[in-house]
């Protein structure tokens, strides 16, 4: 008997479970439901709560309740018009100083030959560990009317609150974001386009503002909408250094905080809501024709710079870093030193936190951060499954729910939470669970589309196979999709991890007497004076951070791949 | 023994995708244990019919029939047809036991039983050895030997293989479809394999299936389909043809300053004619013997261009009334015949040797 006839005579006959498939039927349209439910229930509900409170007269939804009155009056009030009109100028200012830096870093990065660029990145990306808060902190130390360089060294009376402080604080958080579409689209285009127009004789600036600034156009229109959008809604930053000149994410802070106007924070929110929005869709639309534009051709190397121009940029590239740097030593240093700027000799005092949250609060926001990391990472996987793989009739609604969250300031989803889910039937209201919920939420965006650009390198075959064998839905993804999802899935539990730490205006609202988290705790100590002791809150936050990145490190290099885009991802 | 009932049948099957057919009115009949090539340039529809079959694509019109059974609307994880893509589609995370294994673990199999079958599957694909490797462990060969082993481990009622070979080099292209035939003969699977190489068409298949933009062209043995190319499409997609357009003039065909005999011209009536012969059925002629029962006006004489050895044969290109055109000499043949590049020789085409089409196929190239 031959090989072949003896395996053939082990024919039994076992087939796949007809019930399991008749259950399988469902399970891609009931988990489809029931992420759309959730978006819509914690993305959805609170939105309408605002719209709802800031339309209709004390809230109560009705025909005859419409009215515009609290438009009118914020229209009419010239201190909260005023937020709008600040919050206008600062961002189109932080726009334009950002993309303009960061272009012509990113240049450097990918165009030149200079050293040490996997340092710059590196640097580049340290903000992003880090709540929006450190570059104010910093700024304050340094140049603030006690400040280390203005008070001190120059010994001069200006100082930086204010508009000034709210700009460069923002240029500096959101050097990282921008420089993440920049190096993508400048590494995207091809650098032969460059020599070819200079081997036709092209002078190198003609080059420049011919082909190189032209082809990274998208680059540079979505760096700058994404840009705007993180400054016009961040609350961290302005709340420490704007001093008397509000913005619009303070404003519906004190009117809610300080003044009870649960109406007329909604009303800003909506205000608010329409710049963002706006810069949010022009992101979205403008990201699409840039991936458009992306080849998948291998990378040249690039001719060697000329000494000028590698010294140049090196020294452009360097003081950038040096600005970075400065911020969290500035930052890290003020935690251990006595009485910045007067007693220098190192003390841990700073450490014994004086408010009611303390360490307390890091334990929250870290077993917080956990779950956000697990449920996000996870949740942002299946759905990202469910739309790309197994295209569900509901798709195009889910993506649209999907990208949605990216487009509402934090700030504005918080206070509609409180307003939607502050009822006593919503258990989940004044815990922590809230947090996490709201957190996931807010980062769902960018949480699914890398979970999508994961599945997307994934060969499609591998799915059918499995399906051919008798593969049903859940064993599919559990046993195959899931593990190949591995390194994805952890960058995706860090970036959750990370956003969860340091995020503020998400749950600026959401925290309660009982629930402290270490990330507002920062305005809080700051608030009441305690600088210091907020330094070290935010040294505790990015210790942490980085020890979630050098895991990540470990992991993704043992599972063999390279933790290169972990982050890009961000 | 199989019956004859367990045929896969495709009636009228046809697929649009918005405006786009891709599959147009699709009509086979596949017996048990045959071995079917569907064999066409790429977006022909070949690999979109596969995939009905599959049940990975609905078809918009037509049905899929099994065993009599209607089964467009069958999942594909009951249809129990194996597949084999041309990616491998390993599972990276699993060892070459637990792929082979995994179609008979969702069948809830006793591991007894599934062990036994993994290791005669293993040793049916030569891979014993290799057993507690993963596929980034194995070469390009052995990962789609895996993916074999794997997709007959269910006894597949159909093996279903989706150009499996393309993503291999030639040498061990050929082995695995010895394996391939070898495996098909044996088990008596009925196989139907989606390729858009002639050649492995033309050795692997029982039966071939021209495609092109979405129908079948012509359905024969290989043999048939070598011979008897029904259109000048596929006289020069299955093997080399020479082509040549003339007019119809007393009986003969005019081409060019050359009026040839050809035999069964009657087949086309048209006034134009496009007549096919392979480089192959184009013989020598010796200038010093005159031809016996040559055909006189179908000797033409034309200068060796280029000459290239294959191998077995030896390969002529020619000019001939402006047409460039191929002769394929035995190898032993052009020794005796010891033309060089320039010179001058002859050659006869017979006329049972034409194909008569009334239409012509564009050359892309």
């Amino acid at each position: 008997m031959s090989d072949a006839a003896r395996a053939n005579a082990l024919t039994t006959s076992y087939e796949v479970s007809a019930l399991r498939m008749e259950i399988d039927k469902f399970i891609v349209p009931a988990v489809t439901l029931v992420i759309g439910l959730l978006l819509c229930f914690f993305m959805l509900f609170p939105l309408s709560s605002i719209l709802q409170l800031s339309f209709f007269k004390d809230g109560q939804f009705g025909l005859a309740n419409f009215t515009l009155a609290n438009f009118q009056k914020y229209f009419t009030t010239s201190y909260t018009l005023n937020a709008l009109w600040h919050s206008l100028y600062v961002s189109f200012a932080t726009t334009i100083i950002v993309t303009i830096i960061i272009f012509f870093f990113a240049y450097a990065m990918t165009r030149t030959t200079i050293r040490g660029k996997p340092f710059f990145r590196n640097v580049i990306m340290m903000p992003l560990v880090a709540p929006s808060i450190v570059q104010a902190l910093a700024l304050i130390y340094l140049f603030g009317r006690n400040g280390l360089i203005t008070a001190h060294l120059l010994q001069t009376g200006w100082n930086i609150y204010g508009a000034t402080g709210i700009i460069v604080s923002e240029v500096l958080y959101c050097l990282p974001h921008a420089f993440v579409i920049l190096y993508t689209t400048l590494s995207a285009v091809d650098i032969r386009l460059d020599e070819a127009a200079e081997s036709l004789g092209a002078s190198p600036f003609k080059v420049f503002t011919r082909i190189t600034i032209p082809s990274a156009k998208y680059g540079i229109f979505s760096a700058a909408a994404l840009t705007f959008n993180l400054t016009i809604t961040d609350f961290g930053n302005p709340v420490v250094i704007g001093a008397d000149y509000n913005v619009l994410a303070t404003e519906i802070y004190s009117q809610v905080t300080n003044l009870y106007r649960f109406d007329l924070g909604a009303t800003i929110s909506i205000i608010l809501l329409v710049p963002s929005l706006m810069a949010f869709m022009l992101n979205y639309y403008i990201s699409r024709k840039t991936f458009a534009m992306i080849s998948g051709a291998a990378q040249p190397v690039i001719p060697p710079s000329r000494p000028l121009k590698k010294i140049g940029y090196s020294l452009y590239c360097g003081l950038i870093a040096f600005c970075i740097i400065l911020i969290f030593a500035t930052v890290i240093i003020g935690s251990f030193v006595k009485i910045w700027p007067y007693d220098w000799s190192l003390t841990f005092g700073h450490y014994r936190f004086p408010s009611i949250g303390g360490y307390a609060a890091i334990w929250t926001s870290v077993w917080v951060s956990l779950i956000v990391g697990i449920c996000g990472a996870f949740i942002t996987l299946v759905a990202g499954y469910v739309m790309e793989t197994r295209k569900p009739f509901f798709k195009q609604g889910l993506y649209l729910l999907a990208v949605m969250p990216a487009a509402i300031p934090g700030l504005v989803m918080g206070l509609g939470y409180i307003l939607a889910f502050n009822k006593p039937y919503y258990i989940f209201y004044g815990t922590p669970w809230i947090i996490v919920i709201n957190i996931v939420i807010c980062n769902f965006t960018l949480g699914i589309l890398s979970s999508i650009s994961n599945l997307r390198n994934i060969d499609p075959s591998i799915e059918e196979a499995s399906i051919s064998l008798g593969g049903d839905t859940l064993r599919t993804f559990f046993k195959i999709i899931f593990p190949l999802s591995r390194v994805a899935f952890f960058q995706n539990f860090v970036y959750f991890f990370m956003r969860s730490m340091t995020t503020i205006s998400a749950v600026v609202f959401l925290v309660s007497a009982t629930v402290h988290l270490a990330a507002i705790e920062i305005i809080m100590l700051d608030n009441d004076g305690w600088t210091a002791s907020a330094n070290a809150m935010c040294t505790c936050i990015i210790v942490i951070v980085l020890f979630m990145l050098g895991i990540l490190q470990v992991v993704a290099k043992k599972t063999g791949r390279g933790a290169e885009g972990s982050m890009a991802e961000v | 023994m199989e019956t004859t009932s367990k045929r896969l049948v495709l009636e009228n099957v046809s697929k649009h995708f918005g405006s786009l057919v891709a599959v147009k009115d699709a009509h086979l009949v596949v017996e048990p244990g045959e071995f079917v090539c569907f064999l066409g340039p790429s977006g022909c529809g070949k690999t979109t019919l596969l995939r009905i079959i599959t049940g990975f694509e609905q078809a918009t019109s037509g049905s899929i029939i099994y065993d009599g059974r209607i089964i467009n609307d069958v999942i594909p994880q009951k249809r129990q047809f194996g597949i084999v893509f041309q990616s491998y589609a390993l599972f990276p995370n699993m060892t070459v036991s637990q792929n082979i294994a995994f179609g008979l673990k969702m069948r809830k199999m006793p591991p007894k039983l599934i062990e036994e079958r993994v290791s005669a599957m293993l040793q049916l694909v030569g891979l014993t050895e290799w057993a507690t490797h993963y596929p980034s462990q194995l070469s390009g060969g052995q990962q789609q030997r895996v993916a074999l082993g794997r997709a007959i481990a269910i006894e597949p009622k159909v093996l279903l293989l989706d150009e499996p070979l393309s993503a291999l080099d030639a040498k061990i292209r050929l082995r695995l479809r010895t394996v391939i035939k070898k495996l098909q003969e044996e088990l008596g699977i009925t196989m139907i394999y989606v390729t858009h190489d002639q050649e492995e068409a033309l050795a692997l298949a029982d039966r071939v299936v021209i495609m092109r933009d979405g129908e079948f062209r012509q359905i024969g043995t290989p043999w048939e389909i070598y011979k008897e190319p029904k259109s000048s499409f596929i006289a020069e997609f299955v093997g080399t043809s020479n082509f040549m357009t003339g007019t119809r003039q007393n009986g003969k065909v005019k081409f060019g300053q050359l009026a040839l005999t050809v035999s069964n011209m009657e087949a086309v009536p048209s006034e134009k004619v496009h007549l096919a012969i392979r480089p192959e059925k184009i013989e020598w002629v010796d200038v010093t013997i005159p031809a016996a029962d040559c055909v006189p006006s179908n000797i033409v004489e034309v200068t060796a261009e280029v000459i290239n050895f294959l191998g077995a044969v030896v390969r002529i290109t020619f000019i001939l009334e402006g047409e460039e055109m191929i002769v394929d000499l035995p190898e032993k043949e052009f020794e005796r015949t010891s033309i060089q590049r320039r010179e001058t020789m002859r050659l006869y085409f017979p006329p049972d040797a034409f194909h008569v089409y009334g239409e012509m196929f564009r050359k892309l190239i």
